[in-house]
C-alpha cells in the first residue's frame, strides 16, 4: 500500500470494523455460547444418514462410540465400553460401561450397542456409507453390559470404526422414531445435547450434564454451541468479522495472513489426512484417450504440483506421490512412482501413444473452480484441452460412477481412519468409484484388507500402490490444509483428522 | 410522421436533403443522456475490440506465483496496472476481453432474438386473424416462462458453452420484439401507402418487409436497445452461477463469481468487473432512452 492514497483495501477493511462495531456483540465469552457458522446443510443429523464431514463432527458432540481414539497419541481409550478383547480374528467382545443415560433419560445398556451395530450392518437401513457396517456380521447380547461382535472376515481397522463412525443409538427410541426422527430430534449421550434443531439452518446444542462418567472426551467447557448455515464464503466471512460467529472454517487460504492480523480474530491451520487427486477413467468405452497408460502417464507429468501447492493450496499441505495420505497405516509413500513436472517428457507420452497434438476431453471438479482452472491451465501446455464443469460433490460422485467424467478432480478424507483400507479399495479395489477395474490390484488390496498380519498387510499395500502409481490411474496432487478463523478468546486446537473437539475447547 | 412542413423547411427548399440530418443531429446534441450513453459505449466497444490488440497481456496466462496482485493504486507492479487475479492472470486484459465476451454474446443473442420475434410479429400484426391467434399463443407461452430459471435448466442439462448460452437467450429474450412488432404492424397496415402497396400488386413479403419494416423500425431499436442491456446482463447472471460461458473465458459475471470470496481484503477484484458491467448496461440503456426520445414524432425532448 502507498501512502497518501486511500487504498481500497482499506476501505474494504474498515468497512469490516465497522461492521464489527455496528453488529450485535452476541458471540463469545459473554453468553457462554460458541457460535459456528459454516456452509454446508447436513440433511440428515441421524449421523447414519448423511456422509458429510459437517455431520461427522455434530455426531462426535450428540453421540459417543464404544471407544475413543486420542487424538494426540493414537491409542484407543474406553469411552462407551470399559474394556474390550478379541477372542479371535473375527470376533471382539466388549465390556460396557455402567452407569450411563441418554439424553431422554433411557438407561444405556448392551441392548443399545446390539441394536445399533446390527442396524448399520443390515443392508436394508440403506446407511449413507455402508462400509461402515459392512464387514460386520451379526453383535450379540451375552448379558446386559457384555456384547459380542462377530465379523465376517478379519478387518484390521475396525477398532478405527469402532471409535469414530459407530456411534451408539437409544435402541428403543431410534427403533420407534427411526433416522428421519433421530435426525430431528436426535437423542445420545455425548457431551451436548440438542436443543433446536431448525431444518438445517440452525442446530442449538446444550451441555449435557450427565455425560458418560470418565468419558475421555470430558465434560463439555463451552454451555452451549449454536451452529449456523450460510449460503456462501463472503456471507460466512461476514459473520466471523462481523462478531456474529466465534468459528469458521475451511475458508479461502488467501484470506489467512489477512484474517490474523484483525485484532479479535485468530487463524490457525493444519495438514488434513484428507488427500485431492484426479481419477482418471480407464475404462470408459469408445475412443478413450485415457485407456492408454502412456497418455495417464503424460498427465501425471504435466502438473506443477510444487507451484500449486506453494501458491494455491498454501500453508503446511504436502505433494504426494501416492494416492493416499502419508501418514495412513499402509501408505508407503517410497512404492509409489515418483513422476517430476516434466511438460516435454508428458508431449513425448503423448506423441508415442498417438495423440502428438493432444486430444480434447471433459473435467469434472466440486471443491474449487481455481484449482481446476490451473490444473486446466496445464493440461492445456501439453495439447491436452480439458473442457471444465463444477458440479457439486453429489454430483462429481454420481458422475464418476456413470463414467461421465473422464478427469475426475477428487479429494477424500477416509472419514478419518487412519489406514489406507478407507482409500484405496474405494478408488482401486472395486469398492465404488474405481474407473481402473486391474484385478491384479484389487486382488492385491483385497488380500491386505483380510490380512491381520501387519508387516504383510504393509507390503501388499506397497505392491498396490507401486500398480496404481506405474499404470498412472490417478494423479496424486497433495494433502490438505484445513483453515481455522476463531473469536481470539476461544481455547482451539486443531487435529489432522479434520475432526474439531467443541466439548474439548474452553474460553480462556 | 406526418407533421405540417416548417416554414423554414418550407422557405429552403431546393436544399431540403441536409435540414432533416442537421436537425436530427441538434436533437442529438441537445440530448445528454444520448451523448453520453452513445460516447461510452463507443469507448466501451473500442475498448474491446481494439483493446485486446494493443494491449500486449495474455488474458489467458496463469502466473500463479504473482497472483493477486494489487493494482497500480496500491503500488502494484506497473507490467499488471490493473493487478492480477487469483491465478495471476493479468486484470486489464480480462476485463477487455471479458468486454469482447459480453459485447459478442448480447449482439449475437439480441440479433436472433429480434428475428424471431419481428418476424412473428410482422406477421401476426399483418395477417392478423388466425395467424395472430397462433403468435398469441406462442408470446403468452413465452411470457408465461421464467427466463432465469429456464436459461439454468437449459444449460444445466445441455452443459455451459459461449454458443449455447447465445442461443438460450436468443431463444428467450424476443417476446418484446414480437409485441411491439405485431401492435405497430396493425397499425401500420391500414394506412395508405400498404394499400398502395397492395393496389399495385405487391407480394406480402414485399409489402411486410419493404413497406411496414422501415416504417416500425424506430421503436424495435429502442426494444433492441433494451434487450442487448438484459442479455448482457443475464449472460453475467448465468456465469456468475456457473452456468453461463465456461472457464477460462473471462466474462465479467464470472469474474465477479471468482471474486466473491475476496470482497473484503481485494475489494477491486470484484469492484472492477462490476463497474465494467455498470457502465456498459448504463451506456447502452441511456442510448436506448435517446433513440427513443430523438425518434419519438413529438420529439424535441
Amino acid at each position: 500500500m502507498k501512502n497518501g492514497l486511500v487504498s481500497l483495501k482499506a476501505l474494504g477493511l474498515a468497512a469490516a470494523l465497522a461492521l464489527t462495531v455496528a453488529g450485535p456483540a452476541l458471540a463469545g465469552k459473554k453468553d457462554d455460547t460458541l457460535h459456528v457458522v459454516w456452509r454446508v446443510s447436513v440433511p440428515n443429523l441421524d449421523p447414519q444418514h448423511n456422509n458429510l464431514r459437517e455431520g461427522v463432527v455434530i455426531g462426535q458432540l450428540i453421540w459417543d462410540t464404544l471407544v475413543y481414539k486420542n487424538p494426540d497419541t493414537g491409542a484407543f481409550e474406553p469411552l462407551l465400553a470399559d474394556s474390550w478383547n478379541w477372542i479371535d480374528n473375527t470376533t471382539v467382545e466388549f465390556k460396557l460401561k455402567h452407569g450411563v443415560k441418554f439424553h431422554n433419560g433411557d438407561d444405556f445398556s448392551a441392548d443399545d450397542v446390539v441394536y445399533t451395530l446390527n442396524y448399520v450392518a443390515n443392508p436394508a437401513s440403506k446407511i449413507a456409507v455402508p462400509g461402515n457396517g459392512s464387514w460386520i456380521d451379526k453383535a450379540e447380547k451375552i448379558d446386559d453390559f457384555t456384547v459380542r461382535v462377530k465379523l465376517k472376515k478379519p478387518f484390521p481397522a475396525a477398532m478405527e470404526y469402532f471409535a469414530v463412525p459407530l456411534l451408539i443409538y437409544p435402541a428403543k427410541y431410534h427403533a420407534k422414531v427411526g433416522a428421519e426422527g433421530m435426525g430431528k430430534a436426535p437423542v445420545g449421550t455425548g457431551p451436548y445435547k440438542a436443543v433446536t434443531v431448525d431444518g438445517v439452518k440452525r442446530y442449538l446444542l446444550e451441555r449435557n450434564e450427565n455425560g458418560v462418567p470418565n468419558s475421555p472426551k470430558g465434560r463439555a467447557k463451552i454451555g452451549k454451541v449454536e451452529i449456523r448455515t450460510v449460503t456462501d464464503s463472503a456471507a460466512e466471512m461476514v459473520e466471523l468479522l462481523a462478531g456474529r460467529a466465534d468459528w469458521i472454517w475451511k475458508f479461502n487460504s488467501d484470506q489467512f495472513d489477512k484474517l490474523d492480523k484483525m485484532p479479535r480474530i485468530a487463524a490457525s491451520r493444519d495438514e488434513s489426512m484428507r488427500i485431492d487427486f484426479l481419477l482418471l477413467d480407464a475404462i470408459a468405452p469408445g475412443d478413450n484417450p485415457l485407456a492408454k497408460q502412456q497418455v495417464r502417464q503424460a498427465i501425471n507429468y504435466a502438473i506443477d504440483r510444487e507451484k500449486f501447492v506453494k501458491y494455491l493450496v498454501q500453508g503446511n499441505a504436502r505433494v504426494i506421490d501416492a494416492p493416499c495420505y502419508p501418514g495412513q497405516f499402509g501408505c508407503d509413500t517410497s512404492a509409489a512412482v515418483h513422476y517430476g513436472y516434466d511438460p516435454a517428457k508428458a508431449k513425448a507420452l503423448l506423441a508415442e501413444a498417438g495423440y502428438p497434438n493432444g486430444f480434447t476431453t471433459q473435467m469434472v471438479g466440486f471443491r474449487s473452480a481455481q484449482w481446476t482452472a490451473a490444473i486446466q491451465n496445464d493440461l492445456a501446455a501439453v495439447g491436452i484441452k480439458a473442457q471444465v464443469s463444477m458440479v457439486e460433490g453429489a454430483v462429481l460422485v454420481e458422475k464418476t460412477k456413470k463414467g461421465e467424467a473422464p478427469v475426475a478432480h477428487w479429494d477424500w478424507g477416509s472419514l478419518s481412519v487412519n489406514d489406507v483400507s478407507a482409500v484405496l479399495p474405494n478408488f482401486f479395489g472395486d469398492e465404488g468409484y474405481d474407473r481402473s477395474q486391474d484385478k491384479e490390484v484389487k486382488a492385491l488390496l483385497d488380500k491386505a484388507g483380510t490380512s491381520v498380519d501387519q508387516a504383510e498387510r504393509r507390503t501388499l499395500y506397497a505392491q498396490a500402490i507401486k500398480l496404481i502409481t506405474e499404470r498412472a490411474y490417478s494423479v496424486p496432487l497433495h494433502t490438505f490444509t484445513i483453515n481455522y478463523a476463531y473469536n481470539r478468546e476461544l481455547d482451539f486446537k486443531a487435529y489432522p483428522d479434520e475432526l474439531p473437539r467443541f466439548y474439548q475447547y474452553g474460553w480462556k | 410522421m406526418s407533421k405540417p412542413a416548417t416554414p423554414a423547411v418550407a422557405t429552403t427548399a431546393p436544399e431540403s436533403r441536409p435540414a432533416p440530418f442537421r436537425r436530427l443531429l441538434k436533437r442529438i446534441v441537445g440530448n445528454s443522456g444520448t451523448l453520453v450513453g452513445g460516447g461510452l459505449l463507443l469507448l466501451i466497444v473500442l475498448a474491446a475490440l481494439l483493446g485486446p490488440v494493443f494491449y500486449p497481456q495474455d488474458p489467458f496466462a496463469q502466473d500463479v506465483a504473482n497472483r493477486i496482485a494489487e493494482p497500480f493504486w496500491n503500488g502494484g507492479p506497473a507490467i499488471h496496472p490493473l493487478g492480477t487475479d487469483t491465478l495471476g492472470r493479468d486484470y486489464l486484459a480480462r476485463l477487455l476481453y471479458g468486454g469482447r465476451i459480453s459485447l459478442l454474446i448480447g449482439v449475437l443473442a439480441v440479433s436472433m432474438a429480434a428475428a424471431i420475434g419481428v418476424t412473428l410479429g410482422l406477421v401476426a400484426g399483418y395477417f392478423g386473424g388466425r395467424v395472430d391467434l397462433v403468435v398469441r399463443f406462442l408470446i403468452t407461452t413465452r411470457l408465461a416462462m421464467p427466463v432465469v430459471l429456464v436459461a439454468l435448466s437449459v444449460v444445466a442439462t445441455v452443459g455451459n458453452s459461449l454458443t449455447i448460452v447465445i442461443l438460450v437467450l436468443g431463444f428467450l429474450i424476443w417476446d418484446r420484439f414480437a409485441v411491439v412488432a405485431r401492435t405497430t404492424a396493425m397499425q401500420v397496415r391500414g394506412i395508405d401507402y400498404v394499400k398502395a402497396a397492395r393496389a399495385v400488386g405487391s407480394s406480402h413479403a414485399r409489402i411486410i418487409f419493404k413497406e411496414i419494416l422501415p416504417n416500425i423500425s424506430n421503436g424495435l431499436i429502442v426494444v433492441a436497445t433494451v434487450e442487448l442491456a438484459n442479455a448482457i446482463l443475464l449472460e453475467a447472471a448465468l456465469s456468475f452461477l456457473g452456468l453461463g460461458v465456461q472457464p477460462p473465458l473471462p466474462s465479467w459475471g464470472l469474474m465477479i463469481a471468482e471474486a466473491k470470496d475476496y470482497l473484503f481484503f481485494s475489494p477491486w477484484l470484484i469492484t472492477l468487473p462490476g463497474i465494467a458491467l455498470v457502465l456498459l448496461v448504463l451506456a447502452i440503456n441511456l442510448l436506448g432512452d435517446g433513440v427513443r426520445d430523438i425518434t419519438a414524432p413529438s420529439g424535441t425532448r
